[in-house]
């Protein structure tokens, strides 16, 4: 047998993110004494109509999550419980929200901070509905082998270290949260464990206090002796005192009390739980608790330390007047399934990986290129370029050639309003379309006759320098196997209206004391085209197609200098035109050439 | 509790319809020379000058000056402002009305278990503490305000009779209403005075603890809360402060001069139990601290490092129960972390650490501490199979 929480126990828990955890660790607690879930609702307004997923086992549950309390007990006639994980300033309406619904009996709050004048408002209206109000600040509420409200207990070893799984004979009531826990693990060292261990909450005016438990207690015949952990600061524990003193109780009581240290610190200096001050007159103090109690029959040890003797004393005297039996310890207990994580790093399996990188990482503090870290980078001078050369090439590159890549970057970054990619792209801005979406509309038009032909003229040029090919046997190879040369042509310069992005680039690599066998042959093959018609001269892709190959370049990077510099005129447009509120464009009729038949009718449907 | 100092606190009493001296809160001489020029009262009246700081024994200490016309006032302001009292310097003066009277009583509400409970009694000032038995009180339900009836008969128990036990159960419901409606915990004037000029019940001094939590409905609260130790807080502790209002959890600090066992203990019950069982092993403690609910590990480690920076320590108490939920590692990492911040700054030299813990990544959390023994760090590190408090029993053995 257990109080307050046991097998027919279900919960609704009223809150967020913190109410979730919960219910994870109830879960891992329910698997581990074979039980289902008792959670069964969330009662969260932003998330209502969702679900919570909750792991139990291998598997997950889906729990629903309601608008209120009373939507929750009506689809889960079941529920008696509701633990509040409520923000302070919204606790008290949602602790009233469930003592008043009929369905629940027992309220317990995890929330700190909340007014005391609202505790004390939730308390009085508990009782007055004869239901429990636990809390607030409490860490929960468990009885062993049988149900687990809150977080109380701890982590599933823990549960399973302090024999949580069966029960014991000792009840446990503390203020502290962490405390709940050591007792609970003494209990379990010491004697044969709990039967159930309350949290009170470390508040001034807990809802329900010690002598209300104790009563439970008394009633519950499993429960042979109760464990107290109190503090100094009002007088519940003097009650508790009074409760035992007043009359022949079947529990043994043990109790310990914080606070002696008081007694030697500056007058006034006072820590601990909110609920921990002493009054005026050294009553609610550590010695005043603990003599009260050792007066009312209570086995009071004089510190902490001596609570698992104490504890121990008892136990025995029990086993000796047949009052509890040793315990017998299942022969086997389920074990927690790890997360994947969790087993590799124990080196229980092995994980083939899905994808394999050779260039970034980052999963230290900092992201790092190809093992170098982008801050030792900033901070050493390297630049944009030197980012590209270590993601597309794997290699650091030099202060010269970062140079170029340079230039080619700002040579190239925007043509102006006409060409297919800006259009695209200021087509979809005035459609009121995104950013990303916009720049990836200019993006698609970026192919084999606008932008995308750097890569194609890298190839062929390399594979005319790479097989000692002269010009003409180039041009004869080019007409036979793949057609017009890429790189070379271009729809509006020519000859006599020279490109003057193409004069700059190749004037600056030639005045660079490097070897650039790709873009002479490319400017040989270009006195021979522009010979043929005035407009096949080599155009800005071919120039760059072939100095990035003459730098070391791999020829499929050689699209992305292209599409990487021209990002930046895109995303301008699209940003000039949001900047500018543009209004919905189409074409005119004058600039369609309407070929297609003239109106006529339509036949029947056969 | 929050403590608010006199000025604030006669403020929420005038908003619910207490009589209370005229005053003034002034930072400089010059800002009262301009209030005088502004309120004629200032220059008419006898007057009180006080500093207006969280201090014991202002009397003792000539922070409280009386029967004051205005240019003395100036004087004692001039005097006081600036004064080091302590860790505390003066900043504020309070320069209040002195009001003539005769007779001194005394008024509290206060919060209990059980609802709250009116106090009046017929004498005042020191009065009241040795004559504690002709304080009479009104037990009030929660949820349950006084009835004029019921504070009257409360007046005529006390001893007031005729006009004055009713103007006494007024100055109490309007009490009543201050505390409820503001969320106070303890509200107590001492003494409540006949003001001979118009035989009107005045509050002279007041005591006001409100509660903290509910500042969140209280928007008209613009004043800070002071210090509750008779002292201000230090800045070590102040930025411990700061840290602790922005985090999920807590961390907490508080300096005990001249102690040399330093705390760094784990939850607000068991770091009680640590600083007994310090106390109780003979030993000085240095400081309290505590952290939990599973504070950020850099809130660990800014805490870690003022406790390391404690003068004179010779030991710290790295205590706390097993965890509910507190992540134990990442916790830890905070320490550690604070730690070798503290010994690359030439701290902790001599100095003992002693570590007692349990809960989630209890294993991963002792290890890495365990390991800062290569470090050179001297420390000592027990499992959840140690008692609780058995490190300061090995810390305070050790010669």
């Amino acid at each position: 047998m257990s109080i307050l929480a046991n097998k027919d126990t279900r919960v609704v828990i009223q809150g967020g993110q913190a109410g979730v955890n919960a219910a994870r660790r109830m879960a891992e607690f329910c698997y581990l004494i074979k039980r289902p879930l008792n959670v069964e609702a969330f009662v969260y307004p932003p998330d209502a109509g969702k679900t919570n997923e909750i792991p139990y086992g291998s598997g997950l549950i889906a729990i629903p999550i309601y608008r209120s309390i009373a939507e929750a007990t009506k689809h889960h006639p079941t529920l008696n419980t509701s633990l509040v994980y409520i923000g302070a300033d919204r606790a008290m309406k949602g602790g009233m929200e469930a003592l008043d619904d009929s369905h629940i009996k027992v309220v317990s709050m995890i929330t700190e901070g909340v007014p005391e004048k609202d505790a004390k408002v939730l308390g009085a209206h508990a009782r007055k509905l004869g239901k429990v109000f636990n809390g607030p600040s409490s860490i929960g509420i468990i009885s062993a082998g049988a149900c687990r409200l809150g977080v109380i207990g701890g982590a599933f070893d823990n549960l399973v270290l302090s024999k949580l799984y069966r029960e014991g004979s000792f009840g446990v009531i503390t203020k502290s949260g962490g405390l709940s826990n050591e007792i609970i693990w003494i209990c379990s060292q010491f004697a044969d464990g709990i039967t159930t261990a309350i949290g009170i909450g470390g508040d001034a005016y807990p809802g329900t206090d010690y002598v209300s438990y104790l009563e439970m207690f008394e009633n519950d015949p499993q429960t042979k002796a109760v464990v107290i952990v109190g503090e100094m600061g009002g007088d519940l524990e003097e009650r508790a005192a009074e409760w035992y003193g007043a009359k022949k109780r079947r529990v043994k009581l043990i109790a310990v009390v914080s606070g002696f240290c008081q007694e030697s610190l500056p007058k006034g200096m006072k820590f601990g739980h909110a609920g921990a001050k002493e009054g005026m007159k050294g009553e609610g103090s550590a010695r005043s608790k603990s003599d009260a109690l050792k007066k009312s029959g209570a086995l009071v040890p004089p510190t902490f330390g001596a609570l698992g003797p104490a504890i121990k004393e008892t136990y025995q005297d029990l086993l000796k007047s047949g009052q509890v039996r040793e315990p017998v310890e299942p022969a086997t207990l389920p074990r927690l399934p790890k997360t994947v994580e969790e087993a590799m790093k124990a080196d229980e399996v092995m994980v083939a990986p899905l994808i394999r990188t050779t260039i970034s990482d980052d999963r230290g503090d900092e992201p790092c290129y190809d093992g170098y870290p982008a801050s030792e980078l900033i901070n050493k001078g390297y630049e944009i370029p030197h980012v590209i050369g270590l993601l597309w090439d794997k290699r650091l590159i030099s202060k010269q050639e970062a140079e170029i890549i340079k230039r080619i970057m700002m040579l190239s970054a925007d043509h102006g309003p006409c060409v297919s990619g800006a259009y695209a792209t200021i087509l979809a801005a005035c459609a009121g379309i995104g950013l990303s979406q916009s720049v990836a509309a200019g993006m698609i038009m970026i192919g084999p006759r606008f932008g995308g032909a750097v890569t194609d003229a890298g190839r062929f040029f390399k594979y005319a320098v790479d097989n000692k090919m002269s010009v003409d046997e180039f041009l004869a190879y080019m007409k036979k196997n793949h057609g017009p040369v890429p790189g070379i042509g271009h729809r509006v310069k020519s000859l006599r209206n020279p490109d003057k992005r193409v004069k700059e680039l190749v004037g600056y690599v030639k005045s660079l004391k490097i070897k650039t066998p790709c873009l002479d042959f490319a400017l040989e093959v270009e006195k021979v085209t522009s010979v043929k018609k005035d407009n096949l001269i080599l155009n800005v892709d071919g120039t760059m197609a072939a100095v990035l190959v003459d730098i070391g370049f791999p020829v499929d990077s050689l699209n992305g200098f292209f599409i990487l510099s021209r990002t930046i005129g895109l995303i301008g447009h699209w940003v000039d035109q949001k900047r500018q509120d543009s209004r919905l464009i189409r074409l005119f009729d004058y600039l369609v050439n309407y070929a297609a038949p003239k109106r006529r009718e339509v036949p029947p449907l056969k | 509790m929050a403590k608010v100092l006199e000025g604030p606190g006669m403020g929420l009493m005038k908003k619910w319809g207490i009589n209370v001296p005229n005053y003034v809160v002034v930072t400089s001489v010059d800002e009262l020379t301009k209030l005088g020029q502004a309120n004629e009262w200032l220059k008419n009246s006898k007057l009180v000058a006080k500093a207006h700081e969280a201090l014991g024994s202002r009397f003792k200490l000539g922070l409280v000056k009386v029967d004051l016309d205005f240019k003395a006032a100036e004087a004692a302001t001039k005097e006081m402002i600036g004064r080091q009292v302590g860790s505390i310097t003066v900043t504020q003066v309070i320069v209040s009305e002195m009001i003539a009277h005769t007779e001194e009583y005394y008024c509290a509400v206060k919060s209990t278990r059980e609802g709250s409970e009116v106090l009046i009694a017929n004498c005042g000032g020191i009065e009241v503490e040795s004559n504690w038995e002709r304080v009479k009180r009104l037990c009030l339900d929660i949820g349950q305000a006084p009835s004029q009836e019921s504070l009257e008969k409360l007046a005529k128990e006390a001893g007031f009779t005729g006009p004055l036990a009713k103007k006494m159960a007024a100055f109490a419901g309007k009490m009543f209403a201050c505390f409820d409606s503001e969320d106070a915990q303890y509200l107590e004037v001492n003494p409540v005075v006949v003001r001979a000029s118009d035989e009107e019940l005045v509050a002279l001094d007041a005591v006001t603890l409100l509660d903290g939590d509910a500042k969140f409905r209280h928007p008209d609260w613009n004043f800070a809360f002071a210090a509750e130790f008779g002292r201000a807080y230090s800045r070590q502790e102040l930025e411990v402060m700061a840290v602790d209002s922005k985090i999920k959890g807590s961390v907490k600090f508080i300096e005990i001069p001249g102690g040399d066992t330093a705390m760094l203990p784990a939850g607000g019950g068991a770091s009680v139990y640590y600083s007994d069982a310090v106390v109780a092993r003979g030993g000085k403690l240095a400081n309290y601290a505590e952290y939990s609910g599973d504070p950020p590990d850099w809130a660990v480690e800014v805490l870690t490092e003022k406790v390391c920076s404690l003068p004179g320590i010779k030991n710290i108490i790295v205590g706390g129960a097993i965890a509910n939920f507190t992540d134990v590692k990442k916790t830890f990492g905070g320490i550690i972390n604070g730690f070798r911040k503290a010994k690359s700054e030439g701290k902790l030299k001599n100095v003992k650490i002693w570590v007692r813990r349990g809960g989630p990544r209890e294993k991963e959390g002792l290890d890495a501490m365990r390991a800062l023994k290569d470090e050179g760090f001297d420390i000592n590190v027990f499992d959840r199979n140690t008692p609780l408090t058995d490190i300061v029993d090995k810390a305070l053995q050790v010669k």
